[in-house]
C-alpha cells in the first residue's frame, strides 16, 4: 500500500528530439547560393519619344494642323539653369528655383521634383477635362550643361502623373531662357 | 621517457556518447539550434523573394552611376551603349573620348553613327530583315554627364535607325504599374 509509485512512474521518460542537422546542411547550401546570385538592386527602362527640334522663333508651338490635339497643345517641362516650369505650348508655369545639394562630396543644383509632380497632375487632369483626350506625351526641354540625374528625375515625376511618353530636347541656356520667358508671358 | 599526453577528450556535444564517458549525474551538452534555424529560415524567405530566375541581363558598369526612377519597364537584351563622363562605349568598345570639344557642339556624332550603322548592317545581313525588335537600344548614362551629351548619343542613335531608345535607370520603390 504504501508502495505508491508505480511501474510506470520509474521508467525513464524520453524526451522526443529532432535532428536538425540534415535542416542545418540544407540551409547552409542554400543561403550560399542564394546571397550569391541574388540581385538586390534592379534595373527599368524608360522609353523615350522622339521629339522634334525647338523652334524659339515660333515659341515652340507646333503650327502643323494635321498634328494631333496632344501634339499641338505639347505639354512641357522646362528647365533652365535657375529654374524650372511646366506648361503646354500656351504658357508655362514656374515651379520653383534650384537649390544646391551636396551628395557624395559632390555639390550640384537641383530642383523640387516632387513640386513638379504635383503641378503636373494638375496640368493634365485640367487638359483632359477641356481636350477629352488621354494625354501621355510631354517634352522636356532643358539646357546642354543640366545634370542627366535631373532630367530623369524631371521624366519620372512627369510619368508618375500619366505622361508616359516623353521626348528630351536640349539647347543652349539663352534659348531655353528665351523659350521659359515667353512661356511665362 | 616522454611526458605522458594528456588524455584526449573529444568534443562530443552531447551526441555519440558512449557509456564510457557517460557517468551517472553527467549532464548532456546540446546545442540549441532552434534560434538558428528561425533566423536561416528568415533569411532563405527573403533571398527566395528577392531571388529572380531570369537574372540581371545587363552588368553595369563601375565607370558609372545609374540615375534612380519608379519606371518598372522591365529591360530587354538589346544592344548597349554606356555614357560614362571618360568615353561612350558601345557593347564594350569605346567609341568616343568625352572632351569639351564633344561638349560644345549638337547633333550625332559621326563615328558613333559609323559603328552604330556598323551594327545595324550586320543585323541586316545575318537577319535580313530589321524589325522593330532590331531598332531598339539601351542607353546607360552616369548621373553627372551633361544633357547634351546624353542628346547627342540619342541623335546618334536615331541616325542609324536605332528608332526606339531606352534609357536605363536603377528601380525605386513607389513605382507606378
Amino acid at each position: 500500500m504504501a508502495q505508491g509509485a508505480t511501474k510506470r512512474s520509474h521508467r525513464k521518460k524520453h524526451q522526443a528530439e529532432l535532428d536538425l542537422l540534415p535542416v542545418m546542411n540544407l540551409f547552409c547550401v542554400i543561403i550560399p547560393f542564394l546571397l550569391l546570385s541574388a540581385s538586390f538592386l534592379e534595373i527599368t527602362t524608360i522609353t523615350m519619344s522622339q521629339t522634334q527640334g525647338i523652334n524659339p522663333s515660333a515659341g515652340g508651338a507646333v503650327t502643323d494642323l494635321a498634328k494631333s490635339e496632344e501634339e499641338r497643345v505639347q505639354a512641357k517641362v522646362v528647365m533652365t539653369d535657375q529654374e524650372l516650369f511646366v506648361g503646354t505650348a500656351f504658357g508655362l508655369t514656374s515651379v520653383g528655383r534650384s537649390f544646391q545639394v551636396r551628395d557624395n562630396g559632390e555639390t550640384y543644383a537641383t530642383f523640387d521634383f516632387d513640386q513638379l509632380e504635383q503641378m503636373a497632375g494638375e496640368m493634365r487632369d485640367t487638359l483632359m477635362n477641356h481636350y477629352d483626350i488621354e494625354f501621355r506625351k510631354i517634352v522636356v526641354l532643358t539646357t546642354e550643361t543640366m545634370r542627366y540625374e535631373n532630367v530623369i528625375r524631371a521624366i519620372d515625376a512627369v510619368g508618375k502623373v500619366g505622361f508616359t511618353e516623353p521626348g528630351l530636347q536640349v539647347a543652349p541656356s539663352g534659348s531655353v531662357e528665351g523659350e521659359a520667358e515667353r512661356g511665362l508671358q | 621517457m616522454s611526458a605522458p599526453s594528456k588524455r584526449h577528450v573529444p568534443l562530443l556535444l552531447g551526441y555519440n556518447k558512449t557509456k564510457a564517458f557517460s557517468r551517472k549525474g553527467d549532464k548532456k551538452a546540446g546545442l540549441n539550434l532552434t534560434s538558428m534555424i528561425d533566423m536561416f529560415t528568415i533569411l532563405v524567405v527573403f533571398l527566395l523573394k528577392s531571388y529572380s530566375a531570369e537574372g540581371q541581363l545587363v552588368t553595369v558598369s563601375e565607370a558609372l552611376t545609374l540615375p534612380r526612377a519608379t519606371s518598372e519597364q522591365r529591360i530587354e537584351m538589346k544592344l548597349e551603349i554606356e555614357i560614362n563622363r571618360e568615353a561612350v562605349v558601345v557593347d564594350g568598345d569605346p567609341v568616343v573620348q568625352v572632351d569639351q570639344q564633344l561638349l560644345s557642339t549638337g547633333g550625332p556624332i559621326p563615328s558613333l553613327v559609323t559603328r552604330l550603322d556598323d551594327h545595324m548592317e550586320y543585323t541586316r545581313q545575318m537577319k535580313g530583315t530589321i524589325t522593330e525588335d532590331e531598332q531598339k537600344i539601351n542607353i546607360q548614362g552616369d548621373v553627372a554627364i551633361p544633357a547634351v551629351l546624353v542628346q547627342r548619343v540619342m541623335a546618334s542613335c536615331s541616325e542609324a535607325g536605332f528608332s526606339l531608345q531606352n534609357l536605363e535607370v536603377i528601380k525605386e520603390e513607389g513605382g507606378r504599374p
